[in-house]
């Protein structure tokens, strides 16, 4: 599933909007299950997400960024995220949190009747964090990925190793 | 006592009742009945004022058997009543009438297994979706017939012009997880609510089936996320209980100090998230941040932060490390004294006073007849707690003081968790100074756990837990059922919210302490 | 250039604090070298013997410019401040990448904004949808043009200035009910509707406990009330002054009042169905407002721009700061009220207070 981009374009501007658009990336809040509250913790007071400029937790999904499916996809759910996804403006990306996100996690069984294994099955996905539940510093590495997606720049980056 | 007397109007019933030995069961009295006369036996226990906990389908191929568990607050001897109903005519009188907390549990027993409920108000679907093809608990494959997939889109108004029907949810900053209501509507005030369940259904128990005991365990922690260790206790409780392991004390103190470090990591999390509900922001920051000291100290001990894999069968899986008792110490004095503050900035504050007291009054009588437990029934003025009438792992050493208030409503049930905080401190106190020496872990553990059933029950944050295992013999469980408390309690919600104002119902709502994952299994 | 530009912002992410920082503090002093600029052309040009309509024109675009500045880069300014003052009240920092102590965060806001997609749904009633956010401005725009900012600091000063204000304050609710309306949603509607009865039901407390102000200064001009107060009309009026200042936490939809926007009730209130920049003007016009109503309670009751030392628009600033800073301070302590809590709260307690107010001050003025 692409999204296509505007017909003209203008590099330095584009580059300044994408400047732009990392340092006020405005989550939806779509906590589903055990990871929705590792995402709260996330942006608890240690582990403070409004620090890269993620701080405005809109609910209603015309006003914000990304959403951040955090949590099983059960068959009932699923045309509701696929009706949150389309109702976001663009430009808008996804951060699949947790391993139920990513693939259907723990719950996957033989005969299984009732998950979809994976959110990326029904909406496309920019990043993907694991862990069942992923750390909160796991969600501020995605959000450091998703930034570093959006301008080339890898803020805070990791030293290679030398040995 | 309580028990004797309705033994005797059971047995002048016809009721077939044998006593059984607890230690090995989880339940006192065993009883079968004829399936007629089921709702003579749910008035008989109602006149002596029992309550419903749980209603269970256990389908062994031939026939279907629901099982009943009742119990009171005073007497806490279990009644198992069994109704055995061929498949072919599976149909039993519904006892809603009577406790209209089983209704819900008789929804869920008719769209998993096929069985209907005569004199049910409303069977429609609650879980499932409405392109399954198969009733799921079921060992075959029955398929559903087209006239029972009822399930409930949504809702237009029928005749009366002044009402509407609003949605609230399933993606709802309110809502704690994913629930959907739907709230017949007249101006501001709620006529009626129709809840939608089923968004988080992640077939809990058919997985047990499909896995053996152990690798099942990990999911135990998936249940109610936020109280883990309760439900990972029962599991591991019913096991010990029906294999006949003993556990060594050391082992059954840890146990104790983490179970209750996890109730005030619970109700810390819910004080953040209620009264964000209710727009204060501040709190909830401050809520998280001292349930991050819990996580640490638990997480040094376990090595996770949410969902903990931490007991195991006979004991816990790695002993105490250095510090560790310190460590908590040190946390019983920052909480104290962090305890204050919000006594100062929440519980004299009058907007919140004036949002919450009066709200939601939830009286005795119908606790009863819904079977809520927890600090809902504490709020109510019923002093019933697990850890006390059926005390498990250190338990059995130390009785923890109950927190009880009179008030019903929101307010109280904020002040009683309150309380229980504070008692949970306490009760640490004790507890630290008096972890044994020795193993942490029993030395020998059957393969397989004997043929039968077995309940365990324990007392998670929000209500009583409970476990019913069917185990035929083999390593994989035959059935697995959860005693969910948030389910028990949100039943309620439906008939305490007729009447109310939007923002009083989500004020009830965030004080009942509801975890989505946990109803819907 | 593309490589100046690349390296500028390579240095960006690396937050070099002292680079960021100068511009930082260069972009303040602009502003308020601007504002002097302002001033002292307006004072030359009025010196320089132009025809009266041509100097005042020209005093006039002046002004507009001046104040239309001061909003939006007082919207700029609050949304960070906004920020910083929650995050520290809750433990944490606010932003702190995006520049030196995160004072770019609202740049890169407003930027985002500008480039999101606007979503006009297919449904909505397309008038009243579209005119909303740019109509929520104007009672905002016209009371800037009368407050006065230091002695010559002021767009015009019209001798009938509180009744203008007043009468352009009560144009709000129905902006924010074109928007609810116009968005054909069940919730925007509700919160339409809550926030109708809400500004209405606290701006007669307003009204009210700005009158016995007027009735010692003795004039409706804004500039003559605060010419007049040689002691501050908070120690003559306090209750004036409480009555007020809820009733403008009331106006500007804020916590403890903000129910039309609760986002646990009903989720986001009126502006549920617009994205983009367009959500962003109803964010600016709130912060406008929270502007506006503490640099009214400044001038009625703070003594405006009167102080020693400092210039009389440093003074007139650090007061409306301090009262946006107080406001801010509610919204982060308090829950919200019920809303039947709050109309009663209005209707049976602030407007009794408030004429009991006025007509002990009408009879102690009298003698």
């Amino acid at each position: 599933m692409e999204v296509r981009g505007p017909l003209i374009r203008f590099g330095l501007l584009e580059e300044l909007l994408n400047l732009a658009r990392a340092n006020s990336l405005w989550p939806m809040t779509f906590g589903l299950a055990c990871c929705a509250i590792e995402m709260m913790a996330t942006t608890a007071a240690r582990f403070d997400l409004a620090r890269f400029g993620a701080e405005v937790f809109r609910p209603s999904p015309r006003q914000c960024d990304f959403m951040i499916v955090s949590g099983t996809i059960t068959r009932k759910i699923a045309p509701v995220v696929r009706t949150l996804y389309e109702q976001m403006a663009s430009p808008k990306w996804v951060v699949a949190f947790g391993n139920c996100a990513i693939s259907g996690g723990p719950f996957v069984f033989e005969n299984q009747y009732n998950i979809i294994e994976g959110v990326d099955k029904i909406i496309p996905v920019d990043v993907y964090v694991p862990g069942c539940p992923p750390r909160p510093e796991a969600l501020i590495e995605a959000l450091l990925k998703l930034q570093e997606k959006l301008t080339g720049v890898r803020r805070f980056p990791v030293p290679e190793r030398r040995w | 006592m309580v028990a004797e007397r309705v033994v005797k109007d059971l047995q002048a019933l016809g009721v077939d009742l044998e006593e059984v030995p607890y230690e090995r069961r989880g339940y006192c009295f065993d009883g079968r009945v004829q399936r007629e006369g089921i709702l003579g036996v749910a008035e008989a226990f109602d006149q002596h004022g029992y309550f419903i906990e749980d209603v269970l389908c256990v389908d062994f191929v031939n026939e279907l058997e629901l099982v009943y568990h009742f119990n009171h607050w005073e007497d806490p001897r279990r009644f198992s009543i069994r109704v055995r109903v061929k498949p072919s005519d599976p149909e039993v009188p519904s006892i809603s009438s009577v406790y209209p907390g089983a209704g819900w549990h008789e929804r869920e027993i008719h769209e998993f297994f096929g069985v209907r409920f005569k004199g049910h108000p409303n069977l429609a679907f609650l879980f499932l979706h409405p392109e399954i093809e198969a009733y799921p608990l079921r060992k075959g494959h029955v398929p559903i017939p087209e006239e029972d997939r009822k399930v409930l889109e949504g809702r237009q108004p029928e005749g009366e012009e002044e009402s509407f029907w609003i949605n609230m949810g399933p993606q709802h900053p309110s809502t704690h997880g994913v629930l959907r209501l739907l709230l017949k509507m007249r101006g501001e005030f709620i006529e009626e609510i129709e809840p939608i369940l089923g968004y988080m259904h992640r077939m809990q128990e058919k997985m047990a089936e499909v896995r053996t005991y152990i690798q099942y365990y990990p999911n135990t922690a998936r249940l109610d996320y936020v109280g883990p260790l309760a439900f990972s206790m029962c599991f591991v409780g019913a096991l010990e209980r029906c294999c006949g392991v003993e556990v060594p004390e050391r082992a059954q103190m840890i146990r104790l100090i983490t179970l209750e470090l996890n109730r005030i990591a619970s109700h810390l999390l819910w004080l953040g998230t209620y009264l964000l509900d209710l727009g204060a922001a501040t709190p909830y920051f401050f809520a998280f941040d001292d349930r991050e000291a819990i996580l640490d100290i638990l997480e040094g001990l376990t090595g996770s932060r949410l969902t903990y894999c931490y007991y195991r069968i006979g004991g816990v899986y790695e002993d105490l490390n250095d510090g560790f008792l310190q460590k908590v110490e040190e946390f019983i004095g920052r909480m104290r004294k962090r305890l204050k503050d919000y006594d100062e900035l929440v519980t004299g504050n009058a907007i919140f006073i004036g949002r919450t007291r009066g709200v939601g009054v939830l009286p005795k009588e119908m606790a009863r007849r819904f079977g809520v437990t927890g600090p809902n029934l504490r709020a109510s003025g019923v002093g019933y707690d697990v850890r006390i009438s059926e005390p498990y792992a250190g338990y059995r050493i130390f009785g923890p003081e109950i927190a009880v208030r009179g008030g019903c409503d929101c307010y109280d049930r904020y002040l009683v968790r309150l309380d229980e905080i504070r008692r949970s401190l306490d009760l640490l106190e004790k507890a630290i100074r008096r972890v044994p020496e020795g193993p942490s872990r029993a030395e020998r553990i059957p393969k397989k756990p004997p043929e039968g059933d077995v309940y365990f029950a324990t007392e998670s944050p929000r209500g009583e837990v409970g476990i019913y295992i069917v185990s035929d013999g083999s390593d994989r469980p035959y059935r697995l059922k959860w005693r969910s408390p948030s389910f028990s309690n949100f039943v309620s919600f439906t008939e305490l919210g007729r009447g109310m104002l939007i923002a009083d119902a989500v004020a009830t709502l965030g004080s009942l302490d509801l975890v989505v994952p946990e109803m819907d299994r | 250039m593309r490589e100046w530009f690349r390296r500028i912002y390579r240095e960006y992410f690396r937050s070099d604090p002292i680079q960021i920082g100068l511009v930082g503090i260069l972009v303040v002093l602009g502003l308020i070298l601007g504002l002097s600029i302002l001033y002292l052309v307006g004072k030359r040009l009025f010196e320089l013997g132009l025809s009266y309509w041509g100097r005042d024109f020209i005093r006039l675009v002046l002004g507009m410019g001046g104040v239309l500045s001061v909003v939006f880069g007082n919207a700029l300014l609050l949304v960070w401040v906004e920020r910083k003052v929650a995050g520290h009240m809750q433990f944490r920092i606010g932003p702190k990448e995006v520049g030196p102590y995160g004072l770019l965060q609202s740049v890169a806001d407003a930027i985002k904004l500008m480039g999101k997609e606007l979503i006009t749904p297919r449904y909505v009633d397309r008038p009243l949808y579209l005119l909303a956010p740019v109509l929520i401005f104007l009672p905002a725009l016209v009371t800037m043009v009368v407050i006065p900012f230091d002695q010559h600091l002021q767009v015009r000063d019209i001798s009938v200035a509180v009744v203008l204000i007043l009468a352009f304050g009560s144009l709000t609710p129905l902006s924010v009910f074109m928007a609810g309306w116009g968005s054909v949603n069940k919730y925007s509607l509700l919160g339409g509707m809550r926030s109708i009865s809400q500004e209405i039901a606290y701006e007669i407390p307003m009204v009210l406990s700005v009158i016995p102000v007027v009735m010692l200064a003795g004039s409706l001009s804004l500039r003559e009330i605060v010419e007049a107060q040689r002691i501050p009309y908070i120690l003559l009026q306090p209750v004036a002054f409480l009555v007020y200042f809820i009733s403008a936490v009331a106006e500007t939809n804020r916590t403890p009042f903000d129910l039309p926007e609760a986002e646990s009730e009903l989720v986001a209130g009126y502006h549920v169905e617009y994205s983009g920049m367009r959500f962003a003007l109803f964010f600016l016009a709130e912060y406008t407002n929270l502007f506006i109503v503490c640099a009214l309670a400044t001038t009625f009751f703070l003594g405006g721009y009167r102080g020693p030392w400092f210039p009389g628009w440093v003074w007139f600033f650090a007061k409306t700061y301090l009262l946006i800073f107080v406001m801010m301070w509610f919204r982060w302590t308090f829950p919200r009220v019920r809303f039947d809590q709050l109309l009663n709260f209005s209707w049976k307690f602030l407007i009794p207070l408030a004429m009991i107010n006025l007509l002990v001050t009408a009879g102690v003025v009298k003698l």
